[in-house]
């Protein structure tokens, strides 16, 4: 038992250890596309949390299973280990502990998920339908249409999406969020642009022959710019 | 000797005439109906239907059943065919379940190599941006191909283990219904010739999950793919049945559910998801397949008036996914169930120590196969289906963590105070505990749907299940092909060559999946022919190419375990009875296996896992009765 002791007291420390250096290889290595929106924030947050928690799970498995093979190794005999059978108690706080840990994470997730997804009232709305391989932007307010996207930075946006054939999905990855387009069907994805500047849409429903090539530039401009756009677009649609 | 002896000569001879037949009754319908006489696609399908009829009647699985309706007897025979070489038993039909054990793992380990291949070659166009070999519809059918082929490979490789292992295990003469056993193997040889051959008509460029109505309007392919799969279906259905009524009904006297090989669990497990699930993919299969034969719509709201599929719009994309996850999630238990139930096997053994918690191991897979039921919609969290289903099914998905844990603690607690040995099969078990942690880890993320929105459809996702498929399939199978080959042949194989395999093999696939998902963090989305090299600060291609590399190191490794075997096989040293000085009943009796397995029937006096304890005893052939 004293031995044992010694042994957990050993593998502690080399877990808190690992999980610090896995933590830091992963937080380095990931590289995150720029956040562009406001619900970057919180997804971003949420993402880091798992990090955490993967390098923990992984330090716990990892430096147990390593530190037994090396401590535990057949040394040439061919005796056999210790009978034991199980721990009662152990299996128990194995089971019961992730519960809780299980359901933390399903509930922060669930709050942020209920924010994320709530109507604004003053949201700006855009009508997306994919079509195969391209989109089509409508803009209610205006009546104006376009192949890519204009945004005003700053203004809660609701995409409704719909298409015209087979399943497509909205996603710019500084946007984070996806939600796929359905024939048949509205769909709807809520953001916040908050970075002026210009970003890829990436079709991520596998959409048939040019489905890789399913891109469209999103420019997230300016309250005044945006308002210029609008003017040129509905001039354009006049003549 | 004809090749015709060969009873898969007949049964590929059977599928080629049912597709003739099949093709014919079409155009014969059609121009009694005064239509014009060949039209590809009902043709097509037809001829696929009928030629896993002909090849099922070519191959001779139904021989004995049609004789049964005809009042003719069909006592069993047992041993190689009397009037022929003893290997042609290997490719006719086989009522003794080790021979069909052995069918499986070969056909899964060749189609493994079919998949295998597919993914080395659209991987290497992935190694670079920009198209260079392949066009966008090829690779668009490859990634699916790649992705289907391997199912087809796990389910055959997991039928493998089930058929040879399980009767051994619970010291059955042979399963419960040997010509069902036949039956459910045999199935797959259509079913994959199809699905190969649906590469030559067009292709199908849905990826494996072909979600109409992408799927609904592609080509041809589709078909030949959809009955492909069907066929397959079937195979799970009769084999799940066979394995469950074997295991409840044709254990010995004295070998208490709790006292079975904890592999029988996992295969308990799996077998019941098999039996109940496997239904779902079949039919949503079968609707799209219908809805593009003959137009009824069930997939595709919108409809296209055209040559392909003239058909008017109808039903609900959204429905479909539904119905193929409700199987098609379960059945990523089916693959790692089996797996996982082969790392608890073989840990105990090379530890020289009891499994740590049988019983939570053994409920850890019921509880598995039955959470596994309540998850399908995670895959659909932007689908767009309600908002709100988002958060029970997050919930559940979560749940599968727990169970997943307690195997993970309790291996640890095996290993713990152990006398551990580094043969081959422990090295790609303990290959496989670090694999599948890596695939388990990444769960989470995925699970909970704040951070599911970035990852989904990304390479992430690739990553995240490559790493369950090999954690919880390709590691602890090479494990158990390395473990048993000794008991299959009688032979060792290449020590040194099995470590070389484990240490290329284990390393390059840490690299393969943490790469992928790496460039899914990145921004790349799966299923894509070309990528754009600026993501990732333009470090996206160097991850690619590392990841290109990796696959080439498994697959280097794969080809030196084959070699191993075929070298092994011939010249390998005679490997005894019991090598890994194992308590498990198949380690008891000579290897190779004799034709009936067991000289007398079984007796089990105790644990099945009692290292340490002298003179403990599990199963005995001595007879115990006053008989």
């Amino acid at each position: 038992m004293a031995k044992n002791r010694r042994h957990f007291g050993i593998a502690t420390v080399l877990i808190v250890i690992c999980t610090f250096v896995v933590y830091w290889v992963l937080d380095s290595v990931l590289l995150k596309p720029a956040a562009a929106v406001l619900e970057a924030g919180p997804i971003d947050y949420l993402f880091d949390l798992h990090i955490w928690l993967i390098a923990f799970l992984f330090a716990l498995v990892a430096v147990f299973m390593c530190y037994a093979l090396i401590v535990f190794r057949s040394r040439g005999d061919e005796g056999d280990g210790e009978h034991i059978h199980g721990n009662g108690t152990l299996e128990i706080i194995w089971t019961v502990v992730p519960c809780f840990v299980v359901v933390y994470f399903a509930w922060i997730s669930t709050t942020m998920l209920i924010d994320l997804s709530r109507p604004n009232p003053d949201e700006y709305v855009v009508n997306a339908e994919g079509r195969q391989w391209s989109w089509l932007f409508t803009y209610p307010d205006s009546g104006a249409v376009t192949a890519d996207l204009v945004l005003p930075v700053d203004t809660p946006i609701r995409m409704d999406l719909t298409s015209d054939d087979v399943l497509h999905n909205f996603w710019v990855p500084e946007f984070r969020v996806k939600q796929d387009s359905v024939p048949g069907m509205v769909t709807h994805v809520r953001f916040t642009p908050t970075v002026i500047g210009e970003y890829v849409l990436r079709c991520a429903e596998l959409c048939g022959t040019n489905h890789s090539g399913m891109l469209a530039t999103v420019r997230v401009v300016s309250e005044e710019d945006f308002q210029l756009w609008q003017s040129e677009q509905l001039a354009q649609a006049q003549e | 000797m004809s090749l015709f002896t060969l009873g898969i000569a007949r049964g590929l001879l059977g599928q080629v005439l049912g597709m003739v037949i099949g093709m014919l009754l079409t155009c014969v319908v059609r121009i009694l109906l005064g239509w014009e006489a060949w039209a590809a696609e009902p043709a097509w399908t037809v001829g696929a239907v009928c030629s896993i009829i002909g090849f099922l009647l070519g191959v001779g699985s139904l021989d004995d059943w049609l004789k049964w309706t005809r009042g003719i007897p069909t006592p069993l025979h047992h041993g190689p065919p009397v009037d022929k070489p003893a290997w042609t038993r290997y490719f006719s039909v086989d009522y003794n379940h080790k021979v069909i054990g052995v069918q499986y793992t070969v056909w899964g380990i060749l189609l493994l190599m079919v998949g295998g291949t597919v993914a080395m070659i659209f991987r290497t166009e992935l190694a670079r941006s920009g198209l260079q070999f392949l066009g966008l519809d090829l690779y668009n059918s490859f990634i699916g191909m790649h992705g289907m082929i391997m199912i087809f490979a796990i389910l055959l490789g997991v039928g493998g283990m089930a058929n040879y292992l399980v009767p051994l295990m619970i010291g059955a003469d042979d399963m419960a219904f040997p010509r069902l056993n036949a039956l459910g193997f045999w199935f797959n040889v259509p079913g994959s010739i199809l699905l190969l051959l649906s590469l030559f008509i067009g292709g199908w460029d849905a990826g494996w999950t072909a979600y109409p109505p992408l799927s609904a309007r592609g080509p041809i392919g589709y078909q030949l793919f959809f009955l492909g799969v069907f066929a397959i279906g079937l195979s799970s259905i009769v084999g799940s049945l066979n394995l469950l009524v074997t295991l409840l009904r044709m254990r010995p006297e004295g070998m208490s559910l709790f006292r079975m090989p904890i592999f029988c669990w996992a295969v308990f497990a799996t077998s019941l998801i098999q039996l109940t699930a496997t239904q779902l993919i079949g039919t949503s299969f079968l609707m799209v397949s219908v809805q593009r034969a003959i137009g009824m719509g069930f997939f595709d709201p919108r409809g296209i008036l055209g040559e392909v599929s003239p058909m008017v719009g109808g039903g609900d994309p959204v429905l479909f996914q539904h119905l193929f996850w409700f199987y098609s999630h379960p059945a990523v238990y089916i693959f790692v169930l089996p797996g996982l139930g082969i790392v608890s096997e073989l840990l105990p053994v090379f530890s020289r120590k009891p499994l740590f918690g049988y019983k939570w191991i053994a409920l850890s897979s019921m509880a598995i196969a039955i959470v596994g039921f309540l998850v399908w919609g995670h895959h659909m969290f932007v689908s767009g289906y309600n908002d709100i289903l988002r958060i029970p099914f997050m919930y559940a998905t979560l749940l599968v963590a727990i169970p997943t844990g307690v195997k993970f603690f309790s291996w640890l607690g095996t290993i713990w105070g152990g006398k551990v040995h580094f043969d081959t099969p422990m090295l790609f078990v303990l290959g496989a505990i670090s694999v599948f942690l890596i695939g388990g880890l990444t769960g989470p993320i995925l699970a909970t749907v704040p951070t599911d929105f970035p990852l989904h459809d990304s390479y992430f996702v690739v990553g995240h299940f490559h790493a369950t498929m090999f954690g919880g399939f390709v590691f602890p199978f090479f494990a158990a092909l390395y473990y048993w080959f000794p008991k299959v042949t009688g032979r060792m194989y290449n020590e040194t060559l099995g470590k070389i395999h484990f240490f290329i093999m284990t390393p390059a696939f840490w690299v393969q999946t943490l790469g992928q998902m790496g460039v899914g963090v990145m921004g790349m989305r799966r299923r894509i022919a070309d990528y754009d090299p600026t993501l990732g600060a333009g470090q996206i291609e160097n991850w690619q190419m590392a990841v290109t590399i990796a696959g080439f190191a498994i697959a280097f490794g794969v080809m030196l375990m084959l070699w191993n075997f075929f070298q092994s096989a011939e010249v390998g040293a005679a490997a005894g009875d019991n090598p890994w000085r194992s308590r498990s009943p198949e380690w008891q009796i000579p290897s190779p296996v004799p034709e009936h397995s067991f000289p007398a029937p079984l007796h089990v006096v105790g644990e099945p896992y009692d290292y340490g304890l002298a003179d403990a005893g599990y199963v005995t052939t001595a007879s115990t009765g006053d008989d």
